[in-house]
């Protein structure tokens, strides 16, 4: 039996969004999902940027990855970024084992808003969903309401719905069931 | 579906190469990878990518602006965008300068780059739908686009089929209107020469000496005015298909250099004295009867026999009535569509009388008719009514107002003397108006020796 992992990059990791997450994946992809303890990712930061760097933090998630992980979901606090972009949301292994996801720039507190314990979780769901389905081999969505839909902003994101369209709904099953049967 | 564009990112940092490649990669395109400048260009040397990502600081080799520069020379159109960290408005203006499309200052914000892209994949979608859309245009005349239930239709179309890939000379003959340049393009269009150019040429268009360098060229200095050496529609057609529109109308010494070309495939440009060697197939078109000129002596009967290789006899529309309904409802829907009218059909009576009609002008004058009942028709169907005026035409022809005494070729000048006035010299309006095509009309203009505007 193969299963989907979900856990937070140290201790830190806000419980609720993971419970949540643990939720929303468990009723989206086809994996039974198991919860694991991840290590911090204080060797991926970057002193000129101030930030972690994704591409370091998918590295050792392939490493620490266990031998019975159909995919692995990591979420942390930290703001991550790639070299060419002034942060990502998440990062994710295309058609890959692992992705990761911050919740640094989910909550209504980093853009100098009072905080929205609801409005923080539904973007969690969202980007959880959006990364997962990276690694099943869904690309960007073009309609706008679908959780696979490009967001570069949290408005984007809001816009979303916590689910995925019929089209990515049906790449994703069949990908799923091949992906299984491996 | 975006992963039919293929991006290519070019960077000697692989941390910053992969990534980004990684990003462009969930947004669903198609990324490559090169970490130099001269890689960028060997990759570039086997596709052309919709985008490239290029660094500014490669160190040894190329650098981003002579990789750019040596990407443009392989492709001139190429979207080039320059990724460079150090935010000087130098480098800005040196990249735009050269050619780059946009430049981005790293790290950059995601939707930035994310618009960026949209908007130069937004262009290449419409560069791409209009290659498609041209090329359907170009193909627009094929042989089962011919509209007909005509059985000596369908005989002859299926000849043009059959004969679509050879290089032999085609001679169609038929009436004005018949379609004779429609038919020649489905030739062309059906066989190994489509994509190679059509060039048609109306040899009753011009005089004997404009028709000669028109046909074959000229040389810098062959006469004055000749100021630069031009190609002929021989060399333009090199590769496809020449027609030759009322070649019965060319002169005697053009039909022996014609014979000339259709015996060597070469010819002399006008003034020149290197030969030029050409393949061109010809398709020739005629609405006098060619055999009849060469009995009479007006035409070479070499020439005929090498134009006559497969011979098109289009019918009038008069002996294929069965296809005026087909012809005048298609006419209605391409005109509804083009002059904005929501006219729908056309009624039983009309129609009866369109099938009634000769139409001298055959399927061209069915055309004028279709759009000029359109134009003043107020209903959503054609009724008689909307085609009086084909009754008047014919009524009009039967009571002359000339006084009796004047001949007939000089009724036939004065008229056309008289309608090229009122279309003040516009040759198109004025053959519409009299209802013969454009060469009948420039022929008698050249034997009456009407003085044109």
């Amino acid at each position: 039996m193969k299963y989907l992992y979900v856990g937070g990059l140290g201790p830190a990791a806000d419980r609720e969004a993971l419970a949540r997450i643990r939720e929303r994946v468990a009723a989206e992809f086809p994996a039974p999902v198991r919860e694991i303890e991840l290590p911090d990712v204080e060797f991926a930061y970057d002193v000129g940027r101030r930030q972690h760097k994704s591409i370091e933090v998918l590295e050792m998630l392939a490493r620490q990855s266990p031998p019975d992980a159909h995919k692995l979901l990591a979420v942390t606090e930290r703001d991550l970024f790639i070299p060419v972009l002034t942060f990502v949301f998440g990062q994710a292994q295309l058609n890959g084992r692992v992705a990761v996801v911050s919740l640094a720039r989910l909550r209504q507190e980093f853009y100098g808003l009072p905080e929205n314990r609801e409005v923080f979780l539904e973007r969690v769901e969202k980007e959880a969903l959006h990364e997962t389905g990276h690694t099943y081999g869904l690309v960007h969505c073009a309609d706008g309401s679908c959780a696979m839909s490009l967001a570069t902003n949290v408005r984007q994101i809001d816009r979303k719905r916590a689910a995925f369209c019929a089209a990515c709904e049906g790449h994703l099953r069949r990908g799923a069931e091949r992906g299984l049967r491996e | 579906m975006k992963t039919h564009w293929h991006i290519l990112v070019v960077d000697d940092e692989e941390v910053m190469c992969e990534s980004l490649a990684a990003w462009l990669r969930e947004d669903g395109y198609s990324v490559d990878t090169a970490s130099s400048g001269r890689a960028a260009v060997d990759k570039a040397t086997g596709r052309d990518y919709a985008i490239y990502f290029v660094d500014l600081k490669m160190p040894g080799g190329l650098d981003g602006i002579e990789t750019m520069m040596q990407i443009r020379r392989l492709h001139p159109d190429a979207s080039i965008i320059i990724i460079t960290a150090y935010a000087t408005v130098d480098t800005a203006i040196t990249a735009i300068k050269e050619g780059a499309q946009e430049y981005i200052v790293k790290p950059c914000n995601p939707e930035e780059i994310s618009l960026l892209v949209s908007r130069i994949i937004k262009v290449k979608n419409l560069q791409r739908e209009n290659t498609i859309l041209r090329k359907k245009l170009q193909r627009q005349y094929c042989v089962q686009d011919v509209i007909s239930k005509n059985p000596r239709m369908h005989e002859l179309l299926k000849l043009c089929d059959e004969v679509s890939s050879l290089r032999s000379t085609v001679l169609i003959q038929g009436e004005s209107g018949t379609g004779k340049e429609m038919i020649a393009r489905a030739i062309h269009n059906a066989g190994d020469r489509a994509s190679k150019p059509f060039v048609a040429v109306s040899c009753a268009a011009l005089a004997e000496t404009l028709l000669e360098s028109e046909l074959f060229g000229y040389e810098k200095g062959a006469f004055t005015g000749a100021s630069q050496q031009k190609a002929g529609k021989f060399e333009m057609a090199d590769g496809g298909t020449i027609f030759l529109d009322e070649i019965g109308d060319i002169s005697p010494k053009l039909q022996v250099d014609l014979l000339r070309v259709l015996q060597d495939r070469s010819f002399y440009r006008v003034g020149g004295g290197q030969e030029v060697r050409v393949d061109v197939r010809v398709i020739a078109a005629t609405h006098v009867n060619l055999q009849e000129a060469v009995g009479e002596g007006k035409f070479r009967d070499d020439l005929f026999y090498r134009l006559n290789v497969i011979e098109i006899r289009l019918p009038p529309l008069r002996e294929r009535r069965e296809d005026v309904p087909l012809l005048a409802q298609h006419f209605l829907e391409r005109l509804a569509h083009e002059l904005g009218k929501d006219v729908r059909e056309i009624s039983e009576d009309a129609l009866k009388l369109l099938m009634d009609h000769d139409w001298p002008g055959n399927v061209r004058e069915l055309e004028n008719a279709v759009e000029r009942a359109m134009v003043t028709s107020r209903g959503k169907t054609l009724g008689p009514e909307d085609f009086a005026f084909l009754a008047q035409n014919g009524a009009s022809t039967k009571a002359p107002r000339f006084p009796v005494g004047v001949s007939l070729q000089e009724m036939e000048k004065q008229l056309i003397t008289v309608t090229l006035d009122r279309t003040e010299g516009n040759i198109k309006e004025a053959a519409s108006v009299l209802g013969i095509d454009r060469s009948t009309l420039y022929e008698k203009i050249k034997k009456y020796e009407i003085p044109r505007g």
